[in-house]
């Protein structure tokens, strides 16, 4: 296995670039402590959590797809798409088991399409996703939904409800739902021969498909399963506000997941970081909205905030990890 | 008998060569994206009558315009090998500060203009300064701006909003731009187009426009030759910003709107328009008219789709599958071109030999072999590099060329010294002296030069008259081979072929077809104008003792012709040997009045069968690795002599293929044949039994030099 | 099974029944003196309609009553979805123009973003419509809510539930759709006027969720944990405020923290939350009644053009209904699905 080592450089920049990050968010976390009446009470530190449960979700799947050298920009689309499916079929009287099985197929689709599109057409990552995304919105928009909003009717007060809702000995079922996937994520990515292919292949794909890794196939597994978890954190934001809007798939939302993934030292060009990047990221862009909401700042002020953050953690990984005329790739974009 | 006449005359009248021809020139790269243009007009002009009509598209015209501007500033930043996704916030920023400016404030129309623009090149050059100075990664750090613009818009507008709607100033200006129009075209698409012919004459015609293709094209030899890499790509970005504001600045001309959605996902129209046009990802390829195309096909593609009325979702269903669509063909189409050319490009055609002449050694036949070339000396054993021709001066010093593109000298009278007399490039082929001394020489890749006495190398010609109907650009010399000079001074060179390289000369006997010509320089004019053309590899050139006409070779033709250039018989052509056992390269005058003829190499049955067969031939050429091709015998060859009746009078062979097998030229001076080949590492030295002493070539062309 | 096969038969029902009424009225419908004219002025004229997007129960409604009346009198319709975005509008509202039909209806995502494209339409003598958003230019009609109205209305409300007499705290979230949209530009300022004459009511919180639901929720859950005491939420849009309520629920605080709503009346959103209890207050603008208004404006602008169109703008304000759960009686609101296959 160590010859899948993740890079030739030394380990102590990646922590470096994390330790960076997480003294910010022990900085911010212990500022809005001190400023802010009711920041540091349990109640909020979960509700802090719990608001960014979905984006953590939906990041851990970005992660493993920007491990891979790749970006998956449909994954908000697929989400919304997906699960207000599986809510219209519920609605329309279908059991629940087999509307969530039949909208899990659907997520699954459309991620394999992305993964035949990147791996076998060799269209580039950001470019297969994006379209993927406009298409997939659209199709199911046109072919399944009768509406932009989707309730959650049937099955609202069963198990189906506590995905998004419930509670396990006072913490949120979302934030423990987070912290399987964040599990079973670092187990798959470090203890599983595809997740150490998938770290070849973003450390350097050629030389990964030279000795004999099945990048094609690893590729396709990829954005499937990014599908996959990404309905699994549509299951739970439409169980947590009984609906499903659609329209998420034409918002920003996928940019503040690329936020959370890249802040916590996940590089967008591949092989680079970890499971707890992302745990990084989402925590401390959790204590940023968090804190900004308490503090009453406009929406838009916020996502400045935000980006200007993202702005100073590349910066910073540029500095830390410079770019080389020499050795980087063309075409990298 | 039948089917063999249906072959030649099919292969006589079809062009196969024109298909490979046609996919090897520059502009095939727009056909794609012009062929998806008419294909959408095609598609959206039948679900919507009335599309295709000029009020149809009159009504795009005004939004053309705008998207023009973006998607030209999205095609700059991608063709240095960026991406700009912050075009559409950038757009917005433009259209409401124009609205705020004028509209709240009065300013003068120009003034607003000016700071719209100044504003959206700040936004570029934020951009810039990260992706090009800080060498951070395009797409999230554009992405980010993008987030940032659109943050504070989306709170200018909050802020202004109701101000900013009613307007407290008029303007001829300001009303000129939004409403007027040229001959039914609006200012906004009017100015675009100017833009974009700029944008043009920018990135073909001047340095800063190449440093940006260059930049793009690879990024690490641009740096390593010491191109202002990342003051290039920061350029591109601000103009990508500028240009982005100014579509903004139209658009407020246009709809006087300040809404928060403006150019919401505009970075994404704006992108599939470039990449639509044939732009590529990654850089390095793509033009001001991709991008031009690829806009008018995304507007049509769009504008059809909301008129079609299509249910919620189809639209947008719609447009991702084009995108797709498009994209997959664009990248198959760059991964596949060169492979596809190379299969294409190679189109063998119809040549049917006569049975070669006997060479069986100890037959009657005149080409019999023999062993007379084993006893020749070596000059410059493993020292050369590719002799094809050798000259001897008055002074007897041996000249000859080599592959590094030098032309070198072995000094008389032994010829173990050597020098290199002169550089040129290229390959130097054949060679001769003119009537001053200067050394004339064919270059191929290069041309026609000439090396005075005093070593000084000057260009003769490297062009002639273009043909009429040639897609490939046929005026420029691909693979001058050999010359001869007549007594008036004209040079006559021969061109072996029009449709490949030096480095792949062989190539063009799987095509056997008259490919060559022989061109003609006339010192006095400079000029060039083809003589004769269509020849199967035009090859070595000798003028007759008649000072009217000259023998020409034919390699794949495995024959000699005579063609008077001048005199009574001026224009005629006569074929001299019309079947040679082998495939004929230079001529040379020999001192008792006949001529010199190498043989590069022997004719086989098996080859000689192939040229009778193109579809096998194109079936080897598509199908099978190049090295393992059917390729013409060119390890062994003979020097034969023939008379001006075309009869042979002698045979020279190395029987046993030691010491001088593989011949392209001899050239017999003062009772000596020194012979080349092309691919040799050497030069042999024969002693002609019998010759004449004295006699040397430059003398038998102008006579004895004191 | 059985309610398909009724489906189904009603379906058929109703084709037989305006089977009927067209052959009546086409074949010896005696002439009154004015109906066959009328009927005559709509026939093949051409009606256009560019809503935000379709596909929610606002311009489903207007579209239901406009298809009905394009069936019954043979005017063609034409509806040109932009989904949302606003150049798409734009795009399709200029290529209109250009087609010249006779009456086009907008429905301006923005106050300012068709302005311009209005005042062009008039300009090429094509009477304009303006549906429930108003524009800077609203051409020849406006058919919608008063928006600083409803926020009186709605803040009024709220002064009620959370007032110095009510025992509450007093501090009240705003959370807004699209700033841009009149519902923010005219209501923040009726909400700011009423508060004025009563200090005891206080916001705490003023954001905006861009009509999304998910949005409203994170920001609604922050909220709560940061105002424990929080009294109500003013919501801009049903549509919306349901990720409001869901927040209030999950905090267990339904009930206690009271959600003031508004918009069409549509039963699944409007009078099904009130009863659950997720609304509190609901301020229905009708789009039922609305579609009916906007039938009889197209019908009237196709039967007497305007002979120079966008100089008089009629103004049909909607009626407002308050609705909570001591009114909520049968037929406070309307089902989208019966007003698809019935008509408004």
């Amino acid at each position: 296995m160590s010859l899948f080592a993740a890079s030739g450089k030394p380990a102590w920049r990646y922590v470096q670039q994390e330790n960076i990050v997480i003294a910010i968010t022990a900085i911010v976390f212990l500022g809005f402590s001190v400023t802010l009446n009711n920041f540091l009470t349990t109640s909020n530190v979960l509700s802090l959590i719990q608001n960014v449960a979905i984006l953590g979700i939906l990041g851990l799947a970005m992660a493993q797809a920007i491990i891979g050298r790749g970006i998956d920009l449909s994954i908000v689309a697929n989400m919304a798409v997906s699960v207000a499916a599986t809510l219209q079929l519920a609605n329309g009287g279908m059991p629940i088991a087999l509307a969530i099985a039949l909208g899990l197929a659907l997520a699954l689709v459309i991620g394999l399409i992305n993964g035949m599109l990147i791996a076998y057409v060799e269209i580039p990552a950001i470019f297969a996703t994006l379209a993927m995304g406009t298409a997939a919105y659209g199709f199911v928009r046109a072919a399944l939904l009768n509406d932009n909003l989707i309730y959650l009717k049937a099955g609202g007060d069963g198990w189906f409800k506590w995905i998004g809702s419930g509670q396990i000995v006072g913490i949120p079922s979302s934030v423990v739902l987070f912290g399987i996937v964040a599990a079973l994520m670092h187990v798959f990515l470090h203890h599983s021969l595809p997740g150490r292919f998938i770290y070849a292949m973003g450390d350097n794909p050629l030389a990964a498909r030279t000795t004999g890794v099945p990048v094609r196939p690893t590729i396709v597994l990829q954005y499937v399963l990014s599908a996959g978890v990404a309905f699994l954190a549509g299951i739970v934001m439409a169980t947590s506000v009984d609906s499903m809007e659609t329209r998420i798939a034409r918002s920003n939302l996928v940019y503040d997941v690329i936020l959370v993934v890249v802040i916590g030292g996940i590089g967008l060009s591949g092989g680079k970081g970890k499971i707890r990047s992302v745990l990084v990221g989402t925590l401390l862009i959790g204590t940023l909205l968090n804190g900004m909401t308490i503090m009453d700042v406009q929406y838009t002020l916020q996502s400045i905030i935000k980006s200007l953050i993202l702005l100073v953690a590349i910066i910073v990984d540029s500095l830390v990890n410079p770019r080389d005329e020499q050795t980087s790739q063309q075409g990298d974009i | 008998m039948l089917s063999e006449f249906l072959t030649r005359w099919r292969y006589r009248l079809v062009p196969d060569h024109v298909l490979g021809e046609i996919l090897s020139k520059t502009w095939i790269d727009n056909a794609i994206p012009f062929a998806i243009l008419l294909l959408t007009l095609a598609v959206f002009g039948t679900l919507i009558p009335g599309l295709v009509t000029l009020t149809g598209f009159a009504a795009l015209y005004a939004e053309l315009g705008e998207l023009i501007f973006v998607v030209l500033g999205m095609s700059l930043v991608m063709l240095a090998g960026g991406i700009d996704l912050s075009v559409g916030s950038v757009f917005a920023l433009a259209n409401f500060l124009t609205l705020l400016l004028f509209n709240m404030l009065g300013w003068p129309i120009p003034v607003v203009i000016a700071l719209a623009l100044l504003c959206g090149g700040l936004v570029g050059l934020v951009n810039g300064f990260l992706v090009g100075y800080l060498r951070l990664r395009a797409f999230l750090t554009t992405l980010v701006t993008l987030i940032i613009v659109r943050s504070i818009v989306d709170m200018l507008i909050l802020a202004y909003a109701v101000k900013v709607a009613n307007p407290v100033a008029t303007s001829p200006i300001w009303d000129f731009i939004s409403f007027d129009t040229f001959h039914g075209l609006p200012v906004a698409l009017i100015v675009a187009l100017v833009v974009a012919a700029a944008a043009h004459l920018f990135l073909t015609r001047l340095r800063p426009g190449w440093r940006i293709l260059a930049v793009g094209g690879s990024r690490r030899s641009a740096y390593n030759a010491g191109l202002p890499v990342r003051r290039t790509i920061a350029t591109t970005y601000v103009m990508s910003g500028v240009l982005a504001a100014a579509g903004g600045v139209f658009y407020a001309a246009r709809l006087n709107a300040a809404g928060s959605d403006t150019g919401v996902g505009l970075e994404v129209l704006a992108l599939t328009a470039a990449v639509l046009g044939g732009n590529s990802l990654g850089g390095g390829r793509g033009s001001v008219a991709k991008a031009l195309l690829g806009a008018i096909t995304v507007l049509i593609v769009s504008s059809s789709l909301i008129r079609l009325s299509l249910p919620t979702g189809a639209t947008s269903f719609a447009l991702g599958v084009v995108l797709l669509a498009a994209v997959a063909i664009d990248v198959r189409w760059v991964k596949n071109r060169s492979k596809l050319l190379s299969r294409v490009y190679v189109s063998p055609t119809y040549l049917k030999l006569p049975p070669a002449p006997s060479t069986e050694a100890g037959s009657a036949s005149l080409y019999a072999v023999n062993d007379r070339l084993h006893e020749v000396e070596l000059i410059g054993l493993g020292e050369l590099d590719g002799p094809e021709d050798t000259i001897l001066d008055a002074a007897d010093h041996l000249y000859t060329g080599s592959r590094h593109g030098d032309v070198v000298r072995f000094i008389a009278p032994d010829y173990r010294r050597q020098e290199i007399f002169a550089h040129i490039g290229g390959h130097p082929l054949g060679m001769a002296f003119d009537s001053e001394g200067n050394l004339i020489v064919c270059v191929a890749g290069m041309g026609l030069y000439k090396i005075a006495p005093d070593r000084v190398v000057s260009k003769l010609s490297d062009q002639t008259n273009r043909s009429l109907l040639s897609v490939i650009d046929d005026s420029r010399m691909r693979l001058a081979d050999d010359l001869d000079i007549a007594p008036d001074g004209r040079i006559f060179f021969s061109e072996a072929t029009i449709r490949f390289d030096m480095s792949e000369w062989m190539v063009d006997a799987l095509e056997a077809r008259g490919n060559g010509r022989i061109i003609c320089y006339d010192p006095r004019d400079r000029s060039s104008r083809t003589v004769i053309s269509k020849l199967l590899f035009a090859n070595g050139i000798c003028m007759a003792n008649d000072g009217e006409s000259f023998f020409f070779a034919e390699t794949w033709g495995c024959r000699i012709s005579r063609y008077w250039f001048t005199g009574g018989k001026a224009g005629r052509r006569e074929i001299v040997i019309e079947n040679l056992p082998g495939y004929p390269d230079n001529i040379n005058r020999a001192s008792d009045g006949n001529y010199w003829l190498a043989l590069v190499g022997m004719r086989t049955p098996a080859f000689d069968l192939g040229l009778a067969m193109p579809n096998f031939r194109r079936r080897m050429a598509q199908r099978i690795a190049s090295d393992e091709w059917l390729f013409p015998n060119m390890n062994t060859g003979c020097v034969v002599k023939f008379n001006e009746a075309g009869v042979i009078v002698d045979c020279l062979w190395d029987g046993r293929g030691i010491n001088h097998p593989m011949i392209t030229s001899m050239r017999e001076h003062k009772g000596y044949l020194y012979l080349g080949g092309v691919s040799n590492n050497r030069i042999g030295r024969y002693r002609i039994p019998g010759a004449d002493p004295d006699w040397t070539g430059v003398g038998s062309y102008w006579g004895a030099r004191t | 099974m059985k309610s398909t096969l009724k489906k189904l038969g009603f379906a058929l029902l109703l084709a037989a029944a305006t089977a009927s009424f067209a052959s009546f009225a086409t074949a010896d419908e005696p002439d009154d003196g004015l109906v066959k004219g009328a009927n005559a002025a709509l026939k093949g004229k051409k009606v256009a309609f560019v809503p935000i997007a379709m596909g929610f129960d606002l311009t489903e409604a207007w579209a239901a009553g406009l298809k009905q009346d394009a069936a019954l009198y043979g005017y063609e319709l034409t509806i040109r979805d932009p989904n949302w975005s606003v150049d798409a509008g734009a795009q399709a509202i200029t290529q209109l123009i250009a087609e010249k039909p006779d009456v086009l209806v907008i429905h301006p995502p923005e106050i300012q973003a068709y302005t311009r494209l209005v005042q062009r339409a008039n300009a090429a003598g094509i009477p304009v419509v303006t549906m429930n958003l108003k524009s800077g230019a609203n051409g020849d009609a406006f058919i919608g809510a008063d928006w600083y109205d409803i926020a009186v209305k709605q803040t009024n409300a709220v002064v009620k539930l959370c007032g110095k007499d009510s025992g509450k705290s007093g501090k009240i979230a705003v959370m807004q759709g699209v700033l841009t949209n009149p519902t923010s530009q005219y209501g923040i300022q009726a909400i700011q006027d009423v508060l004025k004459n009563h200090p005891d009511v206080q916001i705490v919180s003023n954001q905006a969720a861009d009509w999304d639901a998910s949005k409203a929720h994170a920001i609604a859950t922050t909220v709560l944990k940061a105002n424990p005491d929080l009294c109500a939420f003013i919501g801009m849009w049903d549509n919306m405020d349901v990720g409001v309520a869901a927040a209030i629920k999950e905090a267990g605080k339904t009930g206690q923290v009271y959600v003031v709503s508004s918009g069409g009346g549509n039963q699944a959103s409007a009078c099904d939350n009130i009863a659950s209890g997720a609304f509190t207050t609901y301020i229905s603008y009708d789009a039922k009644g609305q579609a009916r208004d906007l039938m009889m404006t197209v019908r009237s602008l196709l039967e007497v053009k305007p002979e120079s169109a966008g100089v008089h703008t009629e103004a049909l304000y909607t009626p407002l209904k308050t609705i909570t759960k001591d009114t909520l009686y049968t037929g406070a609101c309307w089902s989208l699905p019966d007003v698809q296959k019935y008509g408004p």
